[in-house]
């Protein structure tokens, strides 16, 4: 604990005198002969936003000297038995079931598949998907071991969505077991990993949830395959720093992590809160909640980044990203309600206010932008205060520092793979280095469209528009330019009246300004162009992952029965009376 | 009806009922109706 609290006040402290000095820099170069109200504003929001960077950075640079030993796993049985959760909702379900036969292999090599039934918690509102699901469930109890293990119900009605379907369960039938492991309908796990957690739970009465770090798999176009490299390479620095501040106040990601069902149900049981959507009704964002909720009764709430066998599907393009960030950003705009709420800790009410500031911080950068052109556009108004003398630094000094707390740690996350040979699993020092320079490309040419794509969803929450739910598209999504336009014209639109404008207006600040704008311009080129995989090779070598060289042995097996299942086709012959059979609990 | 009536899998999970309390996340608002209550009844008391 003393650790974390020490590492949680050397962090803040960074993050506080780094964007502290970024922000009297600032003033100093936009207040040379004099204040005025947009300089003090500017400079306000030039340290606000600054903070959050630093913030992120100090995660990761100080993972990157956190030690990361591979998990032991042992091979004991564990002792509780545990209940695997698959919540779907209007999923594919030769996918979702494929993926739950291979994690059921998995355990059965193991010899440990006796502690672990699985139960699939239908929320699938559609009547065909419904009936997929239950045609496709027969297939899934054909597989070893089923009888009285797998397990499948549909609710008519998905009250409170996620967290009511696991609520659901757990008044249902949770005291029949020790603990839950909650996946999503893309996660897949190692049995190693899985009946690590559970001996995790076994050997640790005070510990509530143990969260693992999936990693993305199956990527194929060039915004998924990016996303996936920096999630497989990049995050676990991040995370590993993160779980050295969160300390036994760790996250939940609301996905591949174990709980102890008697101290989730006995502390997470969420109400609606008062009020209409976006604020009010169900919390959206319900795993930072239940963390919290953990945490003030007392449990223990752990991350081990180091555990392996964790995985999980990502979005293949700009747009299927932008519909579940809306969503995530209604969820943690939500959280303002419970920043105050009864009891929490300190962390945990900081966390809800880093998860808010995830998605209020590009709505500050682009009032940062607005603000720098309106003040070129007005250059002489009225100062407030009396000025600085000119500085000998110039402008580029703090655009360059603030560039380089979004690139060191990555470069640092780089050395520290080519010292203790990480690398080597990742294709090479030098592919290595290709994809980490393509990832900041990449990542910099799609930041203002994210940004704005992010500061409407801000707007939508604040605005009271709610976004709904809406299912996740996985898979293959390929987008045309036509689709792109339709879903960015907006953005266009903007970005040519911004720079437009500029030119016109302040052309001084012009060359500041088309940085941001031109990737803006032509969004819908980007968003079609990174949404397609690559021609050939099959797995480029930019942006690599361990696992596209080495696949860990249960994505192997899942393909395996994937493929199978696919040129078998959908299940002829059987009837849904047939199943009752196999799923006597 | 919460299940689906028409899929038998509806009734094989474990019968195994837990509480899952609702918990406090929100500041009880008192009105003032309420406070004024509350008061006459500390003096009714006495």
């Amino acid at each position: 604990m003393t650790r974390s609290i020490l590492t949680r006040t050397t962090a803040l402290l960074a993050a506080l005198c780094l964007s502290g000095a970024g922000g009297y820099l600032f003033l100093r170069f936009t207040g040379e002969g004099g204040l005025t109200a947009l300089d003090v504003a500017r400079a306000v929001l030039m340290t606000f936003s600054a903070f959050w960077l630093v913030w992120g950075g100090a995660a990761a640079v100080l993972g990157v000297f956190v030690p990361s030993r591979r998990a032991v796993l042992s091979n004991d049985t564990p002792q509780g038995m545990t209940a695997i959760l698959v919540p779907i909702y209007n999923e594919n379900p030769v996918e979702t079931f494929a993926r739950i036969a291979a994690m059921n292999r998995s355990l059965i090599e193991l010899g440990v598949a006796e502690r672990f039934h699985i139960a699939v918690l239908s929320d699938t509102q559609q009547p065909e998907n419904a009936r997929a699901e239950m045609v496709w469930f027969q297939q899934l109890l054909a597989e070893p071991m089923s009888d009285g293990r797998i397990f499948y119900r549909r609710r008519e009605r998905n009250i409170g969505r996620k967290a009511g379907n696991i609520e659901d369960f757990i008044e249902r039938s949770g005291a029949a077991y020790d603990y839950a492991l909650i996946l999503d309908a893309d996660s897949l796990m190692e049995g190693a990993t899985i009946a690590e957690l559970a001996r995790r739970m076994d050997g640790d009465a005070s510990l509530g949830l143990l969260q693992t770090l999936p990693q993305i798999i199956h990527a194929q176009t060039l915004f998924g395959r990016s996303m996936q490299f920096s999630a497989g390479y990049l995050s676990p620095a991040f995370a590993r720093g993160a779980a050295v501040m969160q300390g036994n106040e760790g996250p939940y990601w609301g996905h591949n992590a174990i709980v102890r069902v008697k101290a989730f149900a006995a502390s997470c049981g969420l109400p609606e809160l008062s009020g209409k959507p976006p604020f009010g009704g169900h919390i959206l964002s319900h795993d930072y909640v239940e963390a919290a909720l953990l945490s003030r009764a007392g449990w223990k709430v752990q991350v081990d980044p180091n555990l392996g066998g964790s995985f999980e599907e990502g979005p293949e393009n700009l747009i299927e990203y932008a519909k579940r960030d809306r969503r995530w950003c209604q969820g943690n705009l939500q959280h303002r309600r419970l920043i105050g709420a009864p009891g929490l800790k300190f962390w945990s009410r900081f966390t809800f206010v880093q998860g808010i500031m995830a998605y209020l911080a590009s709505p500050l950068w682009l009032a940062l932008l607005a603000t720098s052109i309106a003040a070129a556009i007005f250059p002489n108004p009225q100062p407030m205060f009396a000025g600085f003398d000119p500085t000998p630094i110039s402008m580029w000094v703090l655009g360059a520092a603030v560039a380089a707390v979004l690139v060191i740690p990555k470069f640092m996350i780089f050395l520290r793979g080519a010292v203790d040979g990480r690398n080597r699993r990742f294709g090479g020092n030098v592919r290595v280095l290709g994809s980490i320079v393509g990832e900041i490309v990449f990542s910099t040419i799609l930041a203002p469209v994210m940004l704005l794509l992010q500061s409407r969803a801000v707007a939508q929450v604040l605005l009271g528009i709610d976004g709904g739910w809406p299912a996740t598209k996985r898979g293959q999504n390929w987008l045309s330019l036509r689709d792109s336009f339709s879903a960015s014209w907006w953005i266009v639109l903007l970005g040519v009246a911004t720079l437009g404008s500029t030119i016109l207006f302040a052309p001084t600040i012009a060359i500041w300004v088309a940085p941001a704008m031109l990737p803006a311009i032509i969004a819908p080129l980007l968003i079609a162009f990174s949404s397609h995989p690559p021609r050939k090779p099959k797995v480029p070598s930019l942006f690599r992952t361990d696992l596209e060289i080495v696949p860990s042995p249960v994505i192997v097996q899942q393909r395996v029965i994937l493929a199978a299942w696919l040129e078998q086709g959908e299940p002829a012959g059987t009837t849904l009376a047939e199943g009752i059979g196999h799923v006597h609990a | 009806m919460k299940y689906d009536r028409q899929f038998a899998h509806a009734n094989v999970l474990p019968d195994a009922p837990l509480a899952m309390p609702k918990q406090q996340l929100e500041p009880s608002r008192r009105s003032l109706f309420g406070a004024l209550r509350d008061v006459f009844l500390v003096f009714s008391s006495r």
